[in-house]
């Protein structure tokens, strides 16, 4: 007999996840669709954005500073990132900008290490939205509640920007066809550095919000990193509706599963990733050619 | 640039690692290696050779071989402390044919895609069973403290046993296995399996266009990567006397990776050097520089380094050092590139042309294996009703198209008629939406191009498709192994001296382009039209029975136009040949008939003759402004 | 001082050599022809001036200003608007917002209502996406785009190919109307009546050279010119 509070409770969990992935594999997946190149530092940003946070909290104590700091270093990373390393690799074969992207992923770790150590820090929820709120028939815990809230206005603000704002009409004219973008006047290189900000950012600020759930250690990036890549495959690389479907997917997944067995919830990530491959190659709402 | 044919009988590079091996736990040790170190740096050198072809030689990155390397260590230490089986190397043996097994079936769903998605697969693969290992397997692996109690080899012989049961002992072990696997895994890449993979990294389409399966070689390597990975976590496990939980991690698949970056990827070696350099500085910034866990940030920067600047590794690096060197000390004595064509205007061009028109034709060269079946005496190939559609676009309407055996066929018509879509269905690169095409008899509608270039239907590109990173030789190695070993054949351990014909079946492709004398020089170094002749030498190499070429004159010179006109001339003799150009005149002088394509649709076929005088053909390309 | 000079330019695609040392003119307010088969280099030519390609020798002199090997955005910004063969408009974007993207960066801004005015379909359709075009509107959508930037020098490349007969008149009305306006264009084109009806002067480009150059009156007073290069 299943425990229905413990069902919908974990219900809940998917979906907070769930958005979570969905904002983290947006930012990977608009760099991916307009800079054709996968970074695998993604979720060592998702890591560094915890510790800018967390740093700015413990020198603050303000959980909003945090937040903001959070976002705003690993967008600045992002730029730099992009200026002084990738940018010489566009037209370098596609293993290669794994390999650098990869290298940085673990500079970034091991730096993070160097300074802070190995274990993990606490960030605590800030004070309203400390212990428990009532939900009809089961409790809750209110950061997570509020944090669903957050990422859902992340990603509504991402949304905005992208479809209804001008650098988001040129970001996906760019996704589509950049050399046009370029014909048009409009400086394409300078557009990448902009979207590789701006997906790093998306990392970065899920990795603060996220901290006061999970805590932060240097190596919590590579679990988000693999749950990142099965959502991009399974919604489809280069698509931001894709991302978002593919996240709350994996979050329910991921969630449900590990209600039974939580050694079980990768395997069924990894099944759905499969099932996503042999039925739709492309993702779910991804378009052909995007390899 | 490598080599593939070897002297015969030249097995310096296995005489040298023998004589490395031996000299190594002599030498190393004073330059700061300890014995465990020596034996660790062995154990990922093995585990990276199997790694260097998936990634070195066949271009599949992968960030999973973690998996293998723990499922064939787990296996086998499993068998020797919970099972308690006697003998050690067999179950490793047993360990690795599992890991074989395990990647067998991985490579059937991550081979589906390439590249990125091939990339996020293999990291996902990694992760996954790092857990499966860690939780519900875990009564099996030990969850996280791993197996204990492995134990150490022993070989009886009869009168007594030889226990390698401490460093310097397990040492000879180790390196008897690393030795085992180089000469394997060099074997491996000498023969037609491994040249077929060098192919599949530098260019996977034409590859299959040749006649390869693309998929087949590639689960191959794959399967090669995940055995070698297994039998070296089997070793681990023997080492250190314990397997542990962290084979598994997705921080040895990176390890692994960077390891062979920092060596050289497709060096074989690679990785071995790479870990030296690895596992020796770890050491030395842990101890000697006290510099505690900040070792792996400078590892990390030292391998971003590397890959900015060095993409060759250290062994590759050394390599193209070599060669710089030796360039320059034989610059008098290389041969003197051949004189550039001189330079002509089209008025010249085409004075040299009708000169040359006059002259007798060249002798034929016939096709060598494939002789045209007399049994079955229709055309060579037949197209009834060939339609594609795009959406709402019609690319091509209706049309019906037959060539005779030993025609010259040519296809023209202008902008927007066509002409590519049609080839391409043709050599069944994409399927018609309808209709449907017989070569030689037989339905090869909806056939894909590796299958129809094993019944002897090829193509040269218009665009250059060739296989960059090897000499000219290789490139119709590649080509002609298709022909003679047909679409997929597993002589991983056969020397490419020892396949009947495909030397000679190389030396007359090569004569028949005139590329002979630059047979040993790599793709990069031939002029453009050198280029294009090897591009119709590799759809020549297989003795197809119809050649398409396609545009075979772009973007030539006045004077690579006659030297190429010439030569289609001496193909041509005795062959079957469809030619689509835009240059008239070159064309009408190769051609018996034209068929002339407009919006999709045959407009007319006929002698260039009587192309050139009918009106509905002028009107397609002037639109309707008239000769006077 | 014409406001496009061309002189020796060499393009290649990696090593193949398609542009033999192309030399050309274009005045002011002119229309100019650029006739040839396929493959010719054509369509080469165009991409080399708007730096979709850059060419590996040779001068592009435009409005006194030497752009080759300049990047595209700011040969844009120099006043040189291509139209690509294949169009190339944005698919998930919508009418008004391809021509917005466009108008971004022109310092001379056509406002939308002139827009709509020459090209009364694409009001029609200024909510439609770009996929869901025809390829007739797609065509006047891509025209429109380059317009908007109110460029020196409009280059159109194949623009009435894959068309039916009733939008290529439609077409070549409002480009007649253009050019009577004083826009000066440099047209590519395999339809020849076509682009004679349009053109001042023409140049023909055969394998990559450039081998004759005529008013269009002496082209169409001696049709055996365009037999020999373009026929069969």
């Amino acid at each position: 007999m299943i425990n229905w509070a413990n069902f919908i409770s974990q219900c809940f969990n998917g979906l907070v996840l769930g958005a979570l992935l969905a904002l983290i594999a947006s930012g990977l997946t608009i760099i991916y669709g307009t800079l054709g190149v996968l970074n695998l530092a993604h979720g060592a940003m998702f890591m560094l954005g915890g510790y800018a946070g967390w740093l700015t909290y413990t020198y603050t104590g303000s959980f909003v500073a945090a937040v903001i700091a959070g976002a705003l270093f690993v967008m600045l990373v992002g730029v730099v990132m992009e200026r002084v390393v990738i940018r010489y690799f566009y037209t370098r074969p596609h293993e290669d900008q794994l390999l650098v992207t990869f290298g940085i992923s673990i500079v970034f770790v091991e730096t993070i290490r160097f300074f802070f150590g190995s274990l993990s820090k606490a960030v605590p929820p800030p004070a309203p939205l400390v212990g428990i709120t009532p939900l009809g028939f089961m409790f809750y815990p209110t950061y997570r509640l509020a944090l669903l809230g957050i990422v859902a206005v992340a990603l509504l603000a991402l949304y905005l920007v992208l479809y209804r704002s001008r650098i988001g009409m040129i970001v996906r004219a760019g996704i589509e066809d950049s050399v046009m973008v370029d014909s048009l006047g409009i400086d394409v290189y300078k557009i990448f550095m902009l979207v590789f900000g701006i997906g790093a950012m998306a990392a970065g600020f899920a990795g603060i919000v996220n901290a006061p759930v999970v805590s932060i250690a240097p190596d919590i990036g590579e679990g988000i990193l693999v749950q990142t890549f099965v959502v991009v495959v399974i919604g489809g690389v280069g698509s931001f509706p894709g991302a978002v479907l593919g996240g709350l997917i994996a979050g329910e997944i991921i969630s449900i599963t590990s209600m039974f067995n939580p050694g079980y919830s990768y395997v069924m990530l990894f099944v759905a990733m499969t099932l996503v491959l042999v039925l739709r190659p492309y993702g779910l709402l991804g378009t052909a050619g995007r390899e | 640039m490598r080599q593939v044919m070897r002297r015969p009988g030249s097995f310096a590079i296995e005489l040298l690692t023998a004589l490395g091996l031996i000299a190594a736990p002599l030498i190393l040790p004073y330059l700061g290696f300890t014995p465990t170190t020596i034996n660790r740096i062995l154990v990922w050198g093995l585990f990276g050779i199997g790694f260097d072809i998936l990634f070195g030689f066949t271009g599949l990155l992968s960030f999973g071989q973690s998996a293998f390397f723990g499922t064939g260590g787990m296996v086998a230490a499993y068998l020797l402390t919970v099972v308690n089986y006697p003998d050690v190397i067999t179950a490793l043996f047993i360990g690795m044919i599992v890991a074989g097994i395990v990647g067998f079936l991985i490579g059937l769903i991550a081979l589906r895609r390439t590249g990125i998605y091939f990339a996020m697969i293999t990291v996902a693969i990694a992760e996954v069973f790092y857990f499966v290992e860690f939780n519900p397997l875990s009564e099996y692996t030990g969850g996280e403290n791993g197996l204990p109690g492995v134990p150490t080899p022993v070989l009886s012989l009869g009168f007594t046993h030889i226990r390698f049961d401490n460093d310097r002992s397990l040492y000879v072990f180790l390196a008897f296995w690393f030795f085992v696997g180089m000469v394997i895994a060099l074997r491996i890449v000498r023969s037609p399996v491994g040249v077929i993979l060098s192919a599949i990294r530098d260019n996977p389409l034409r590859a299959s266009a040749v006649g390869h399966n693309v998929h087949g070689y590639k689960l191959t390597a794959f399967v090669v990567a995940a055995a070698y990975a297994g039998f070296a976590g089997g070793l681990l496990g023997v080492m250190q006397g314990f397997m542990p939980p962290d084979a598994f991690t997705f921080d040895t698949s990176g390890q692994l990776v960077m390891q062979t970056a920092i060596g050289g990827a497709g060096t074989l070696f690679g990785p071995l050097v790479g870990a030296a350099v690895w596992l020796y500085l770890s050491d030395f910034l842990q101890t000697t520089l006290q510099l505690g866990a900040t070792w792996k940030l400078v590892l990390g920067l030292i391998f971003v380094l590397l890959v900015c600047f060095l993409r060759r590794g250290l062994i590759g690096g050394l390599k193209d050092l070599y060669v710089l060197i030796a360039e320059r000390s034989t610059k008098t004595s290389e041969p003197a590139e051949l004189a550039p064509l001189p330079a002509l205007t089209p008025e010249e061009e085409k004075v040299t042309r009708l000169a040359l028109a006059k002259e007798p034709a060249p002798a034929p060269m016939p096709a060598l294996h494939r002789q045209d079946d007399d049994a079955y005496s229709g055309p060579i190939l037949q197209a009834t009703s060939l339609s594609k559609r795009f959406g709402g676009l019609v690319a091509n309407s209706n049309i019906d198209f037959t060539v005779a055996r030993g025609e010259r066929r040519g296809i023209i018509g202008p902008n927007g008629a066509g002409k590519t879509t049609f080839f391409r269905m043709l050599t069944c690169e994409m399927a018609p939406t309808s209709g449907r095409i017989v070569f030689r008899g037989r339905d090869i509608t909806g056939l894909n191009v590796t299958d129809v270039c094993q019944l002897g239907l090829t193509k040269s590109y218009q665009v250059n498709q060739l296989f960059s990173g090897l000499t000219v030789r290789d490139n119709v190695i590649i080509a002609a192994l298709a022909e003679l070993r047909g679409k997929f054949r597993l002589d991983m351990f056969r020397s490419l001296r020892r396949i009947p014909g495909l030397d000679e079946q190389v030396d007359h492709t090569l004569a028949l382009v005139d590329l002979t004398g630059r047979a040993d020089r790599p793709v990069a170094a031939l002029a453009y039209g050198e280029k294009r002749r090897l591009e119709v030498g590799l759809a020549l190499a297989s003795s197809p029975s119809l050649l398409l070429l396609d545009e075979p004159l772009a973007g030539m010179s006045p004077a690579e136009r006659i030297e190429m006109v010439k030569l289609l001339k001496s193909i041509g003799q005795g062959r079957t040949m469809i030619i689509i150009d835009h240059d008239m005149d070159s064309l009408f002088e190769l051609v018996e008939r034209v068929t002339v394509l407009q919006e999709g649709r045959v407009l007319v076929e006929g002698t260039p003759a009587e192309i050139k005088g009918n009106k509905a053909v002028q009107d397609a390309y002037l639109g309707g402004v008239r000769a006077a | 001082m014409s406001l496009l000079e061309v002189e020796g330019l060499n393009t290649y695609y990696e090593d193949s050599h398609i542009l033999f040392d192309v030399a050309l003119k274009v005045e002011r307010h002119e229309v100019v022809a650029l006739l040839g088969r396929n493959g010719a280099g054509k369509s080469t030519t165009l991409k080399s001036l708007m730096g979709v390609v850059t060419p590996r020798t040779g001068s592009i002199r435009f409005d006194g200003q030497e752009i080759a090997g300049q990047k595209s955005h700011a040969i844009a910004r120099a006043g040189m608007q291509l139209v690509h063969e294949d169009r190339r408009i944005f698919g998930s974007l919508n009418v008004e917002e391809n021509i917005m993207l466009a108008g971004l960066t022109a310092q001379n801004r056509w406002p939308l209502e002139r827009v709509y005015a020459t090209f009364p379909r694409l009001k029609e359709r200024r909510g439609s996406r770009g996929t869901d075009l025809s390829g007739g509107e797609q065509q006047m959508l891509a025209i429109a785009r380059a317009l908007v930037r109110e460029p020196k020098l409009l280059l159109l490349d194949e623009p009435f190919e894959g068309l039916a007969p009733v939008i290529v008149q439609n077409l070549l009305t409002t480009c007649r109307k253009l050019a009577d306006e004083g826009q000066t264009i440099l047209l590519v084109e395999q339809n020849i009546s076509a682009a004679m009806l349009l053109a001042d002067r023409a140049y023909i480009i055969n394998n990559g050279h450039i081998v004759e150059t005529h008013t269009a009156q002496a082209l169409r007073d001696q049709p055996e010119v365009l037999h020999r290069h373009l026929g069969v």
